[in-house]
């Protein structure tokens, strides 16, 4: 990063450009809290958007937009697994050039729901071994008279 | 003569040769400024103390030589150092060379991350939240072994196994409470078949303790999520597992 | 002439000022009436304004009931001689358990005379979590995660003794590639503890900017402990047996390339603190132990060499590859914080000094040992032959059966001799786990170090001391 000052204007005319106007860039500013220009990678389903700039260390190089539509509600647990194996450096190649594998039986990226409505509730996946015990009513207690004695017989 | 000078300039009565010792310093002589306490011992002892010195450096035990003394010397009061170190508290030259250093760091790249953008770097070993996985068919991994059950150090897992409709074995509760879990990775470990695993997530915080009380859907639900990731990851390090 | 009499403090604060005076007021019998309820300020005449104006008044004794009255007496001299009756008691507050400076959970009642620290007594068991009772129920392998959480700040160190502990019993040598990888791992992991010492040592003393510095490399420190192990902090990578994994590819190469980054920084930091004289005032002649006391309080590491004992476990019983390891043991002089901070500087240059050894001398090999009733087979073999599919279910649900025995293992930990006496009854679980934490002695000998101290040095002194709480309540 060692560069004169005419470089340094250089790079904001250029991070002003790849926001599309100032006013743009303010308000990416007031998102992003920085202002970075890099290589456009890829973009997910969900609509976040990944960019390379290798000019910065590893740890900054690789950034997430997140998708327009979440506004300041972007949380990092919106990254879909393909994207977080590469933005997190696990590999060096995104999942445009090299896909992972697909089953049908995948599901769809979930974010972090909680502090929603649609919070993960623990529930048991057993049924319960101990049945209450259900005070016989008069047809029922009839009937298994019946039934015991159809057995002894 | 010299000697009692020497003793003289030792119990602090500046020398009458000053500057001449602080701005014409004799470079060529190694021992200008001189050393503090170099000629302490009595000209007529030198000798001795020195064959002494030698005699200890030779007979002082191997095993012992590798200690080295790091503590800084005692300062030194003779005329050059005393002023320097005089001048050195007067000009805060102490306390600008640190101003200095920390202004260096201004111009340097920041070494931060802008987190919920970028990220840090992770390596496929991550032991993140768990997930229990399935075979390419669908058919879930878990045949209920409890060799994850077993070997839990926070004892976090529960299972219970019953036969299924077509016969096989499967749990039929597998609950791992997240807030006892030490993320020691030893179910992945142990586990036979890599149903359960500790993938590479490790944004799953939760505003209730009982979020994070997994049962089995769960778990599987995880696995179905980022089942693309732990593979891959699994892969990239099979050769070391 | 009138003479004001303030509360019972003031009169207090004169008798103090000259002794003799307080010496003639104590003989004063205790049925003297207490001042010290007097609390407002009062205005009296002086007794020779009371006699002269008595005599001019004269008349006011006209009455013959009134001459019946008797004088009032002079409060004033009441007072100096009765000396206020009152216990004194030295001011205690709590230092901690959230005190920014107490490292962890460290709670000190200190007694304080002004701002002189008279007694310092540490109450510990914030964190007792029962670690000894806990190991004795755990198989050894399970036991071995207890150790990443003693002390929080070392954890590769605190994996190493046990796992030496375990070995020894066992009776097992670990391949050469397994001790060097072990070694590399404690340097490191001695760095990444320093880190934290100076850096807080520092933050604790005011010098925020090293904090920031050194925390940085430790970030990247963590980073290294994650691609070995999967867990950035407790990462139970040492085992009995050897090391959990393998190295990675290109994980030296990366490794010394941290290296040469990092003794830049230490030189940074070296150059801010060791010529400030803000720092020095705080540290020179701070918690200065003795020789003979750090040997008679029982001290280890660098408590112990900055006071100039020549002891280290790396160099009088050399354990894994460290005998192997061409290094230098810093110690200082004086025994003071400077000392001790100069001391662990050295050390972590020795540190990447013993690292750069490891990496280049690595062996190729096994990285644990190569009996199935110790470590688990590999997963692919696991997967592949039967036999090693019962030693894996053997070992993952019964543990390793060690030979009965008993043991005291102890290694050089960053923080001192940290040590642990087992003891095998002949089964898969430990009868008995015993664990010598270096930080409990230090922390117990902070009352004699911090006595007769500021309240500020304090401070400095538990920053040198290096106290983590989770091996000192275990």
């Amino acid at each position: 990063m060692s560069e004169g000052i005419l470089a340094k204007v250089g790079q904001w005319f250029k991070i002003m450009r790849h926001y599309g106007g100032i006013k743009n860039t303010v308000l990416s500013l007031y998102r992003y809290d920085d202002l970075k220009t890099g290589n456009f990678i890829g973009a997910d389903k969900y609509g976040n958007r990944y960019y390379q700039n290798t000019r910065y260390f590893v740890g900054r190089s690789r950034w997430v937009q997140y998708a327009d539509r979440v506004g300041l509600d972007y949380d990092a647990s919106q990254v879909p697994p393909e994207w977080h194996r590469w933005l997190q450096y696990i590999t060096d190649d995104p999942p445009t050039t090299t896909p992972l594998k697909k089953y049908p039986w995948m599901i769809d990226h979930i974010e972090n729901r909680t502090g929603t409505s649609q919070i993960y509730v623990p529930y048991t996946t057993v049924p319960p071994k101990i049945q209450s015990w259900q005070p016989p009513t008069p047809s029922t207690t009839t009937q298994n008279i019946s039934s015991t004695k159809s057995q002894l017989q | 003569m010299l000697s009692s000078f020497n003793t003289l300039s030792r119990v602090g009565i500046p020398r009458l040769i000053i500057t001449r010792s602080i701005f014409f310093r004799d470079k060529k002589n190694e021992n200008h400024p001189p050393e503090p306490f170099k000629s302490s011992i009595p000209p007529h002892l030198e000798k001795q103390q020195q064959k002494a010195l030698e005699e200890y450096k030779t007979n002082e035990d191997p095993s012992l030589q590798c200690y080295v003394n790091v503590s800084e010397p005692l300062p030194s009061l003779d005329m050059y150092q005393t002023t320097k170190r005089g001048l050195q508290v007067l000009l805060w030259t102490d306390l600008l060379k640190g101003f200095m250093i920390a202004l260096g760091w201004l111009l340097r790249e920041p070494t931060t991350i802008n987190y919920p953008f970028e990220k840090g770097p992770l390596s496929p070993r991550f032991r993140g939240e768990h997930a229990l996985r399935r075979y390419a068919s669908g058919e879930e991994r878990c045949i209920a072994c409890k060799l994850c059950e077993a070997i839990c150090p926070a004892q976090a897992i529960t299972i219970e196994a019953e036969e299924r409709e077509d016969g096989s074995r499967r749990t039929t509760r597998y609950d791992i409470d997240m807030t006892k879990c030490i993320y020691c990775g030893f179910c992945q470990e142990a586990c036979p078949v890599d149903a359960i695993v500790e993938g590479p997530n490790f944004e799953y915080s939760t505003e209730t303790r009982e979020e994070l009380l997994y049962n089995k859907e769960k778990l599987l639900q995880n696995g179905d999520k980022w089942e693309a990731e732990i593979a891959a990851n699994i892969q990239a390090d099979y050769l070391y597992r | 002439m009138s003479v004001a009499i303030l509360s019972g403090k003031s009169i207090q604060w004169i008798l103090r000022s000259s002794n003799s005076v307080r010496t003639a007021c104590l003989l004063v019998p205790t049925t003297s009436k207490n001042v010290e309820q007097k609390r407002s300020v009062s205005w009296y005449l002086g007794k020779e304004e009371h006699r002269n104006y008595l005599s001019q008044a004269s008349y006011f004794y006209s009455n013959p009931e009134y001459a019946q009255w008797k004088e009032k007496p002079f409060r004033n001299e009441l007072m100096v001689e009765t000396p206020p009756k009152r216990k004194l008691r030295n001011f205690k507050i709590n230092f901690g358990p959230q005190h920014p400076a107490a490292h962890g959970v460290l709670r000190l009642i200190v007694e304080l005379d002004g701002e002189t620290v008279l007694r310092a007594d540490p109450h510990i068991g914030l964190l007792h979590r029962g670690t000894e009772k806990l190991c004795e129920y755990k198989t050894y392998i399970q036991a071995l995660p207890y150790f990443d959480r003693l002390d929080y700040c070392s954890m590769m160190t605190n994996e190493q003794v046990y796992s030496l502990g375990v070995e020894r019993l066992l009776g097992i040598e670990i391949p050469e590639r397994a001790k060097y990888i072990r070694t590399l791992m404690g340097e490191m992991t001695r760095i990444l503890n320093h880190i934290l010492a100076i850096g807080c040592h520092a933050l604790d003393v005011g010098a925020m900017t090293p904090f920031f510095w050194l925390f940085e490399e430790r970030e990247k420190i963590s980073e290294f402990y994650e691609r070995v192990s999967g867990a950035r902090m407790h990462a139970a990578y040492v085992r009995p047996g050897g090391v959990a994994f393998d190295l990675p590819l290109g994980y030296l190469e990366d490794v010394h390339k941290w290296c040469e980054s990092f003794s830049r920084r230490i030189d940074e930091v070296d150059d801010l603190l060791t010529g400030n004289r803000i720092w020095n005032q705080r540290t020179v002649g701070i918690g200065v132990v003795t020789a003979e006391e750090a040997l008679n309080l029982g001290f280890s590491g660098v408590m112990l060499r900055g006071s100039g004992i020549k002891w280290d476990l790396r160099k009088t019983q050399p354990y894994d590859a460290y005998d192997k390891m061409e290094f230098d043991v810093p110690i200082g002089v004086n025994g003071d914080c400077f000392d001790r901070y100069l001391c662990r500087m050295e050390e972590m240059r020795q540190s990447l000094r013993i690292m750069e050894q490891c990496i280049n001398n690595m062996p190729s090999g096994e990285y644990k040992v190569d009996d199935h009733k110790v470590v688990p087979p590999k997963r692919a073999e696991m997967k592949e032959s039967m036999e090693a599919l019962i030693h894996h279910f053997k070992l993952f649900s019964e543990g390793v059966v060690v030979p009965p025995g008993t043991t005291y293992t102890a290694i050089e930990a960053p923080k001192g001799e940290m040590g642990v006496y087992l003891v095998s009854d002949g089964t898969s679980k430990p009868y008995r786990v015993h664990i010598k934490a270096p930080g409990f002695i230090h922390l117990a000998a902070l009352d004699r170090i911090a006595r007769r101290h500021m309240l500020a040095d304090l401070v400095a002194i538990i920053g040198t001391l290096d106290i983590v709480f989770g091996e000192v309540d275990r």
